[in-house]
């Protein structure tokens, strides 16, 4: 059984406390506080290893939180130069399979909307090249008017395979 | 912007079984070079052995010996090339290639076959040449022979590119009133 004494000295105690809280002013206190010099004596990274991350991030709604999101305001205030210079390019570029980069581009597109077709007119060999290429246009030119008129003596309905079986594979894949 | 170019058709037929004249043509540049390197080779020699021996040495086509030696250096040029490129310098001119029936590279042993029954397609006025014009996939008597066949493999995209690029070079010279520019001196 508590002593009647005790108890009464209990009720006074809180009493006592109530009246001194009510009189105090918590905000005026608040500022009188140094902040920094007790933030000083945390160990700040104690306190974040105790922390579970994983458990805190699988209760934030990112979705949410992106979406209230400025990303115009916030890349206005990036210095996107900065974060260029620490770019590895290099690195960057390994990670990068330039043959299927360059599989993508249409070469016809390229050459018809660019310089580029002067360019490479001016440094692909020039006349001998040219003159090749008319060469073998001219030969294969002839050999299909020679096949037409074959097939017409011959009165072929059906022309024959274009190409080996291997070779119109090869020319069907993409 | 610029329009397309039409596009070339002759660079389409890259893979296809390559017709009379191209293979004509590749055939007299191939006897023409051959027979000029072995030219060659016969006036080499003769000096090398004028200078040791002291004598003038002189060769008759008559000789059976350099009649020989020209046939052994005929099948040596055409198999060698065959079986190392499958293609000899006139087929490489003319972009032209042997393969095996089927259009997989020809395999060396092939090319070598392909050269040693070659002259059988001259037998009988060279009616063996007759199938490059009528045969559906234009194989001779040899190509029937050594399962082979000659395509079209020069470069098609390259060669379109050149097209496309003298194209656009002298469009944009057209519009500018220039004339087309030239590779650089």
């Amino acid at each position: 059984m508590t002593d009647p004494v005790e108890s009464l000295a209990q009720r006074v105690a809180e009493r006592v406390v109530e009246i001194v809280v009510d009189a105090l002013d918590v905000n005026a206190l608040v500022r009188r506080v140094d902040l920094n010099a007790v933030l000083g004596q945390l160990d700040i990274n104690e306190i974040l290893t105790r922390v579970d991350v994983n458990a805190l991030l699988n209760r934030v709604d990112v979705d949410a939180l992106l979406g209230r999101v400025d990303v115009n305001a916030l890349l206005n205030r990036a210095d996107v130069e900065e974060v260029m210079r620490r770019v590895d390019v290099g690195a960057l570029l390994d990670r990068v399979d330039v043959n299927e980069l360059v599989q993508r581009i249409d070469i016809d597109v390229l050459i018809g909307e660019t310089d580029l077709g002067a360019i490479i007119a001016r440094s692909s060999g020039g006349a001998a090249s040219e003159a090749l290429d008319a060469a073998r246009s001219q030969a294969v030119g002839l050999d299909q008017f020679i096949d037409r008129w074959v097939g017409r003596l011959l009165r072929r309905r059906h022309p024959g395979p274009l190409a080996p079986t291997a070779l119109l594979a090869a020319r069907a894949e993409p | 912007m610029i329009a397309r170019p039409p596009a070339a058709g002759w660079v389409s037929s890259q893979g296809r079984y390559a017709g009379a004249a191209s293979r004509f043509t590749a055939y007299v540049i191939d006897l023409a070079v051959s027979a000029g390197l072995f030219a060659l080779g016969l006036a080499g020699t003769s000096l090398v052995a004028q200078v040791v021996t002291g004598h003038p040495v002189s060769w008759s086509r008559t000789n059976i010996i350099v009649a020989v030696i020209f046939v052994a250096w005929e099948f040596f040029y055409f198999g060698y090339s065959w079986a190392v490129s499958g293609r000899t310098f006139g087929m490489a001119v003319l972009g032209v290639l042997v393969v095996r029936a089927d259009g997989r590279a020809a395999d060396p042993w092939r090319g070598a076959v392909r050269a040693l029954v070659f002259p059988l397609s001259f037998l009988l006025f060279g009616l063996g040449f007759l199938g490059i014009l009528v045969q559906r996939e234009h194989r001779a008597l040899h190509d029937l022979i050594a399962g082979t066949a000659v395509v079209y493999a020069w470069d098609a995209r390259a060669a379109r590119l050149r097209f496309l690029a003298r194209q656009a070079d002298i469009g944009a010279a057209g519009s500018s009133g220039l004339a087309p520019r030239g590779p650089e001196p």
